[in-house]
């Protein structure tokens, strides 16, 4: 993995810290930084040496600010990570009851109309779904603010105001994958012979659905939604960009404009990081309510 | 202790005659395929659609009132008019034409990552599949680190350190779709690689090639084809979104992403600058996803295919 | 003679399915008695499961159109509000189904989907429902049942699994108990633990039991009456003795001669009847066993339904029936 990521470091054509210095520098800044960074030393060493540093929350300095790659995430990642779970609420709130509804009710109105929903939701770009939230709450009503970003220290509404656009603009997606899931998974659930038992006992319908279709249910389902929280954060990337949310996309895209090299490994290694907690976080949850791993 | 008849136990039809090792398998059969397409409303009416949009990325030029970059300073920021449609830019360019210009690039874009993907993917998860073992071990492991990143993620860093343009989008977009396919082809792959016809056609001796050619990929291709609709819908969202953040084609050329990222400035004075491009985008990828769904439907009935989302 | 605890009268269910209408049930009539025990018989396709999960509404309810009368102690169960049908599943009619790996939801505890069926028809404590799951699972006789009751499905053999959902049916002590194919998966052993068992509740209880199998050992060791269904319609009814023994209608008779003789039991002599049961989306005009049929000795046989009447010397109370133009000929 950290291979990998460090190899994007060594596709680039041209070397990175002409790149970063643009047209005009001395030979002495060019130099300088050079060596600061590490790059006139040879490719596995260097490879050994920014492995050895990252492991150790070393991450290099950064091109532009000369602040180091890890103080920059630690800023923005809490943004980020903020961004990202209330994009998940707004995904789940959005996908649980509709997906619900249509498996018990198949082929009905809510049931076509949540497919159709779901199905568009899937095709919409976040950031043009952005650009529309904006238009209509930031715009036409006047609702809620365009963009930007306060601590929620300082003024909780103010921190809600502009959470609750680009949230639901990168939930919507999501939500419409894990809707189509949650339908479908439900549905299995409601086929399954254990269901008709519970019924033969005489459980009440609510208890049926609880214990013995939803619990079922849940099992894949916690999988998916697993899988939608990591590809959620690429959503978040292009999303921070619209409403100037100032997590970690933003802090990669500002590398990516300035070549700064060190800042767009460290994030997209950060990324990658987050990515393989949230598999394993899924995998150990996964083990603790399914009886059938837990007890093996 | 005596039983009456088990279920299934009235008498057993002989066992099918095992093929000739020269039959080939049953191939999806085309025109029964489009058949019961054109029976599924949805699939049907996106398939009519994307056929049109690729008509008029076709014949842009013919098509395009005016050309992407004819200019009319009296008419910046012009709101949706009968010789505007979709309203002018801030240059006084018409939306409507640029949309019309802009659909090339995307499916350009789209088509060609998703043919590299589609070929790279296909010939890792046949090869993979086929030979297994170590080979497989090793193709499939560094599948599994590639599928690791988030898409987008990975299109990003790509053509962030390849430098913007549309071939190193091409190339990122691709990369990212690679392991998709691997994976549909190694499993289906996996699924006929035992089935008697193609033990029966080794044990004549037919080469590697002819086995994969006649026997495997035909039966690989149901999966495949569903999840090269669906991997066009992506693309082009994936070009989209690349374009917006400034790391597909430059400016002036006309491209929806790029519309939308010039648009999103204007979006209080010129809410048609940014609403149009984003309509043909969800249009397209609309189109590419529900007729992946009817796909589905027809071809890969035990759903072998990757979930929608799959790669988002 | 006292009054039937079940009573069904020309019980019909239709299936909505993709290849059209399924006639799964035709308008099948019968009785049990408080402490009688009918064994259905018939091979798979026949309508057994479907017609005794029509009673207790399991059936799907968007695609299932089920009509005639089932009255339970007086009660139609068809037309019943849902939730007096849910308070009479467990209580009135326990029902055991035949799959033991499914029937049992696998992230559930045993004890959790025993004392469910308890507590959900009274108060009950948490404590007592657990120790009469304990008892329940003893009496089944599952090996060790103060362990058993905190394991999950996954964890017990097919065997055991089979005793729990058996145990399930039981927990409230049913009018009623249908068993679908109940002990199939079950030892020789076991299995006459479980028959003990049910015998046991029906001479205390005076539970009433429908039986359904493909095993005739079984049906002659238990049953009171045999009812034959074919084809969604019960072709022949009466006593063991009068079915078992003098059988009349073909059906029936191809069945029996399926029996390996007892004397020279060789695999290769069961005899099974060619061809295989009409689909019930298609079924014939006339006799519905005519496709198959060996005799064939009526003209009516290809045209019209012949009704379900008393055969052989009986009447009374238990009389014999069947359905078949040829009965005479076969039956002296």
């Amino acid at each position: 993995m950290s291979v990998l990521v460090f190899s994007l470091i060594h596709m680039v054509r041209g070397d990175p810290v002409r790149l970063a210095l643009g047209t005009r520098y001395s030979q002495e800044t060019y130099d300088a930084l050079r060596e600061r960074s590490g790059l006139d030393l040879p490719l596995v060493q260097q490879y050994l040496t920014w492995a050895g540093r990252a492991v150790t929350g070393d991450l290099g300095v950064s091109f532009r600010s000369g602040d180091t790659v890890t103080s920059l995430i630690g800023e923005r990642l809490p943004a980020t990570l903020t961004l990202a779970l209330a994009a998940l609420v707004v995904a789940l709130v959005i996908a649980l009851p509709l997906g619900m509804l249509s498996a018990l009710h198949p082929r009905s109105l809510i049931d076509r109309v949540a497919t159709v929903v779901s199905q568009i939701g899937i095709s919409v770009p976040d950031f043009w779904l952005s650009i529309m939230l904006i238009l209509l709450f930031a715009g036409v009503l006047g609702w809620l603010p365009s963009g930007g970003y306060v601590p929620l220290t300082e003024d909780p509404l103010g921190w809600l105001q502009r959470l609750v656009l680009p949230a639901i603009a990168v939930g919507v997606v999501s939500g419409s994958v894990i809707t189509r899931f949650v339908r479908s998974s439900m549905l299995e659930a409601l086929g399954q012979d254990h269901v008709r038992t519970a019924q033969a006992k005489g459980v009440p319908t609510r208890q049926v659905l609880t214990w013995h279709v939803l619990r079922n249910a849940l099992l894949p389902l916690v999988t998916v939604t697993g899988v939608q929280l990591a590809y959620l954060l690429s959503g978040v990337v292009v999303v921070e960009i619209v409403f100037s949310w100032p997590g970690l996309g933003q802090l990669a895209y500002q590398a990516v404009r300035d070549r700064d090299f060190p800042v767009l490994q460290g994030s997209v290694l950060l990324f990658a990081l987050v990515f393989l907690v949230i598999n394993l976080l899924v995998d150990l949850l996964y083990s603790r309510i399914d009886p059938r791993i837990a007890r093996r | 202790m005596t039983q009456l008849p088990a279920p299934g136990a009235t008498p057993a039809a002989p066992p099918p005659a095992e093929p000739l090792p020269t039959t080939t398998p049953a191939r999806p059969r085309w025109r029964e395929t489009l058949g019961l397409l054109a029976r599924n409303p949805t699939a049907a009416v996106s398939a009519t659609v994307l056929v049109l949009i690729v008509l008029v990325a076709v014949f842009d030029e013919t098509l395009a009132p005016y050309g992407p970059n004819e200019q009319d300073p009296s008419l910046q920021l012009q709101p949706p008019s009968r010789d505007h449609p979709f309203g002018t830019d801030e240059f006084g360019r018409d939306v409507f034409s640029r949309v019309i210009l802009g659909a090339g690039t995307s499916l350009r874009v789209g088509f060609l990552s998703v043919a590299f993907a589609l070929v790279v993917g296909t010939l890792i998860g046949l090869v993979a599949g086929y030979y297994g073992r170590w080979v497989d071990d090793t193709l499939m492991r560094l599948m599994d680190v590639l599928f690791a990143f988030p898409a987008v993620l990975l299109a990003i860093a790509i053509v962030a350190i390849r430098g913007a343009g549309p071939a190193n989008a091409i190339l990122a977009i691709g990369i990212v779709y690679v392991p998709i396919f691997a994976r549909v082809t190694r499993a289906s792959v996996l699924g006929v690689r035992e089935e008697v016809y193609v033990r029966a056609s080794r044990s004549v001796g037919a080469s590697d090639w002819r086995l994969i050619t006649r026997h495997v990929l035909p039966n690989a291709a149901p999966p495949i084809i569903v999840q090269t609709s669906v991997s066009l819908a992506f693309a082009v969202l994936a070009e989209a979104a690349l374009s917006f953040l400034g790391l597909g084609p430059r400016r002036p050329n006309p491209s929806w992403g790029l519309m939308l990222a010039d648009g999103r400035g204007f979006i209080e004075q010129a809410w048609w600058y940014a609403v149009f491009p984003g309509l043909a985008i969800v249009v397209t990828v609309l189109c590419f996803n529900l007729l992946g769904d009817g796909l589905r439907d027809v071809l890969d009935p035990r759903q072998r295919t990757l979930m929608a989302g799959g790669g988002r | 003679m006292t009054a039937p605890l079940l009573e069904v009268e020309d019980l019909r269910v239709d299936l909505r399915t993709p290849r059209g209408t399924a006639h799964v049930v035709n308008g099948l009539s019968y009785t049990v008695g408080p402490g009688e025990t009918v064994a259905v018989v018939g091979e798979s396709g026949s309508g057994k499961s479907v017609s005794v999960l029509a009673l207790l509404g399991l059936l799907p309810e968007r695609t299932a159109t089920v009509t005639g009368r089932a009255l339970l102690q007086g009660e139609d169960l068809l037309t019943m509000a849902p939730e007096r049908l849910r308070r009479v599943r467990g209580p009135g009619v326990g029902m055991v189904f035949q799959d033991p790996m499914t029937s049992l939801n696998p992230v559930l505890t045993v004890g959790r989907q025993l004392t469910e069926g308890l507590r959900a028809h009274g108060p009950v404590s948490k404590a007592a429902a657990r120790a009469r799951a304990v008892e329940l699972l003893g009496e089944v006789g599952l090996p060790d049942p103060g362990r058993a009751v905190d394991r999950y499905p996954h964890e017990l053999s097919g065997g055991m699994r089979q005793r729990v959902v058996i145990a399930m049916a039981l927990a409230n002590s049913p009018a009623l108990l249908v068993a679908d194919e109940a002990t199939t998966a079950l030892d020789v052993t076991v299995q006459a633990q479980i028959i003990d068992l049910v015998e046991r509740l029906q001479a205390e209880q005076g539970t009433g039991v429908i039986w359904i199998t493909h095993d005739l050992g079984v049906v002659a060791g238990i049953a009171d009456r045999v009812l034959v269904m074919y084809g969604g319609r019960c072709v022949e009814d009466g006593t063991v003795d009068d079915v078992l023994e003098r059988p009349v209608h073909p059906y029936t008779r191809g069945l029996l001669g399926a029996l390996p003789d007892l004397a020279t039991a060789d695999d290769a002599d069961l005899a099974t009847i060619p061809g295989t049961p009409p689909a019930p989306t298609d079924l014939p005009a006339g006799c519905v066993f005519w496709p198959r049929c060996p005799v064939r000795g009526d003209a009516r046989c290809e045209t019209e339904q012949p009704p379900l009447a008393v055969v052989g010397a009986g009447g009374g109370e238990l009389p014999h029936r069947a359905a078949t133009w040829c009965a005479e000929g076969e039956a002296s």
